[in-house]
């Protein structure tokens, strides 16, 4: 578990960080301060009415804080020992370190002064906290292709893609307009008009080979296209990890039936072949013969050795 | 005076200790920070005070007893050392801020995403601005890896044994215990390498294959840490010296030619040798690529192919 303090702890931290954060934003409003530490407007000002009164002289040896926030906007000073931001702790370590990690699979090779910086400081990092150099995270996306993604979503381009589509198993090229990043089931896509296919579709990030920016070609639909999805059953006779991970199934035994709709026909036609003897699909009676006939071809070719 | 909170009363030890110009003795401390009931018994006092010291190290404020001062030498004081409550990352550019933004930006969505979040408010609060960097990282984001990754994390650090079940490829479920020596992703996965203790050799885990909780304990303490180990060797073809021969369609099979270390054009079709890492998932990958993919060898993986081939006919026939 990412440890997660108790309430009255969580404020604590909430109320030392808020010193530093406030003396190098003076004046910040109160709303934007809120948004910052991701608590609502009241929870604010009672954070910033308790700060204020624990400040006060007398309660402890510190001089007079003195923090004004009556006016909407928030403003701070004589807090000079507590100014600076406090010492990272080492989850917040670790997170840096493997973030800096995954940019630096991410940065041009050319950029040899921005990878020198990104060594130094996860070593910095890493000196804080005592971390051994045993963690690394590498990006799956092509440097290039995340340049023109990001400089077609900024500047309101098309993009000229050749994708993999593992299903169809082809590499093709499309027209298309980006119009957001989303993440699935931990991969991200770049949700699109496709005009080469006069509809919107969703291309796996990872799966573009390359992209390059490219002027608008024409008028967005305003909504997509229905597509016809299938129901599929597929019958379980060894359940295996393979099974579960392909399908998203949890609970697998010798003989469960579990549904699965899909808008690809290919998509299960290869599930259940990569699957062998593992599984068997029950319905539709078209794919289950399609299977079947795919098989058998085959079967026949390794047979005429 | 209106009741002190848990709350105010552990602000008001920070504000005490950290503006105090010397270590304030255990009295001052009593007497001045408000939240310590003056008519509370010495114990009462002394409990809360430990716990507060307690809760606040959980935080990462340490209390130290600082130098005794030579008057007053009876009595132990207490003080926050600057270079320990401090972010010292030492001189930081506008660059740098913006490369640590963007690191900590990649978690959005994923496990340390809070924990980022934080990091960078604390940033931010250096005061330094941050630079327009040219470096899309949007699109690089980190995967989830569960709430694990902390626990895995600190265990790395300080060599702790950790103990899970693993779902092995038959979905049984085997109890591990392993020194964890290392955390890396790839393709989108998170991976755990370490010293198996049944076995005492180096192997690696998908953590989302972890089922259920993983209790961390104290490691052996004889460990010593593998040198030299790179988790991305785990994955590479150099550990082995079996080869299948595969023959692809042309323009077909991506996945098949991605893993091929060397590719023989055959006109219609192409060649490719594709070192066996496991057979069973090489075998899946042929039997999803259908007619597009043939096994010429070796012999071992044709008769798996045909197996499952054989057992498809029947089953869907």
């Amino acid at each position: 578990m990412v440890k997660k303090f108790s309430a009255p702890l969580e404020r604590t931290a909430r109320l030392l960080d808020l010193v530093p954060y406030i003396s190098s934003h003076q004046g910040i409003s109160l709303a934007e301060l809120a948004k910052v530490f991701n608590v609502d407007q009241g929870q604010m000002t009672s954070d910033l009415t308790t700060l204020w009164m624990c400040g006060l002289p007398g309660y402890t040896p510190l001089e007079l804080m003195d923090l004004n926030f009556e006016s909407g906007f928030v403003t701070i000073h004589n807090a000079e020992t507590l100014s600076k931001p406090r010492s990272i702790t080492f989850d917040e370590g670790v997170a840096l370190v493997l973030g800096l990690d995954l940019l630096r699979s991410a940065i041009s090779p050319e950029r040899g002064d921005l990878l020198e910086r990104i060594d130094l400081l996860s070593q910095r990092l890493a000196g804080l906290i005592n971390l051994p150099s045993a963690l690394s995270a590498t990006s799956v996306v092509n440097q290039d292709v995340s340049g023109a993604i990001t400089a077609a979503l900024k500047s309101r381009m098309g993009l000229e893609i050749s994708y993999h589509s593992l299903y169809r198993d082809e590499l093709s090229t499309r027209s298309i307009f980006p119009i957001e990043i989303v993440k699935t089931d931990s991969h991200l896509y770049l949700s699109s008009y496709c005009h080469t296919a006069s509809d919107f579709r969703q291309f796996r990030i990872d799966r573009i080979q390359t992209a390059t920016v490219q002027a608008v070609q024409q008028e967005i639909p305003k909504s997509p296209i229905q597509q016809s999805s299938h129901t599929c059953t597929v019958k379980v006779l060894t359940p295996t990890r393979e099974v579960a991970e392909r399908f998203k199934q949890s609970e697998l035994h010798v003989n469960t039936e579990f549904n699965c709709q899909t808008y690809s026909t290919q998509w299960i036609e290869r599930s259940i072949m990569a699957s062998g003897r593992a599984v068997c699909l029950q319905s539709p009676p078209d794919i289950r013969k399609s299977i079947a006939v795919m098989a058998q071809t085959m079967l026949d070719r390794y047979k005429a050795r | 005076m209106a009741r002190v909170d848990r709350t105010e009363r552990l602000l008001n030890v920070v504000f005490c200790l950290r503006g105090a110009a010397r270590p304030v003795s255990r009295a001052q401390i009593r007497a001045s920070v408000a939240g310590y009931e003056p008519e509370a018994s010495d114990a009462a006092f002394e409990r809360m005070f430990e716990r507060d010291k307690d809760d606040l190290r959980s935080l990462g404020i340490e209390i130290e007893v600082g130098s005794f001062d030579p008057l007053f030498n009876d009595e132990a004081g207490y003080k926050i050392k600057q270079e320990k409550y401090q972010f010292e990352l030492g001189d930081i550019s506008s660059t740098e801020v913006s490369l640590l933004s963007l690191a900590a930006e990649a978690w959005q969505e994923a496990s340390f995403g809070d924990v980022a979040q934080r990091a960078l408010v604390k940033l931010r609060s250096i005061g330094i601005p941050s630079d327009e960097l040219s470096i899309p990282a949007s699109v690089h984001k980190l995967n989830d890896g569960g709430q694990d990754l902390s626990l895995i994390t600190k265990a790395i650090a300080h060599n702790q044994l950790l103990a899970f079940n693993y779902l092995d490829s038959h979905l049984g479920i085997k109890m591990r215990s392993v020194v964890p020596i290392a955390l890396s992703t790839r393709n989108g996965f998170w991976y755990l390498s370490g010293v198996d203790q049944e076995i005492q050799e180096i192997r690696t885990f998908r953590v989302d294959r972890i089922s259920g909780a993983i209790a961390a304990s104290a490691g052996p303490k004889d460990f010593q840490t593998p040198v030299g180990f790179d988790p991305s060797t785990a994955f590479s073809e150099s550990s082995t010296h079996d080869f299948a021969l595969i023959d692809v369609r042309v323009g077909k099979a991506s996945s098949l030619r991605a893993l091929a270390i060397s590719t023989q054009s055959l006109g219609e079709w192409d060649q490719v040798k594709i070192p066996i890492l496991n057979l069973d998932s090489l075998c899946s990958l042929v039997l999803w690529h259908g007619p597009d993919a043939f096994v010429q060898e070796p012999a071992e993986l044709r008769d798996l192919v045909v197996e499952h081939l054989e057992a498809l006919v029947k089953n869907h026939g």
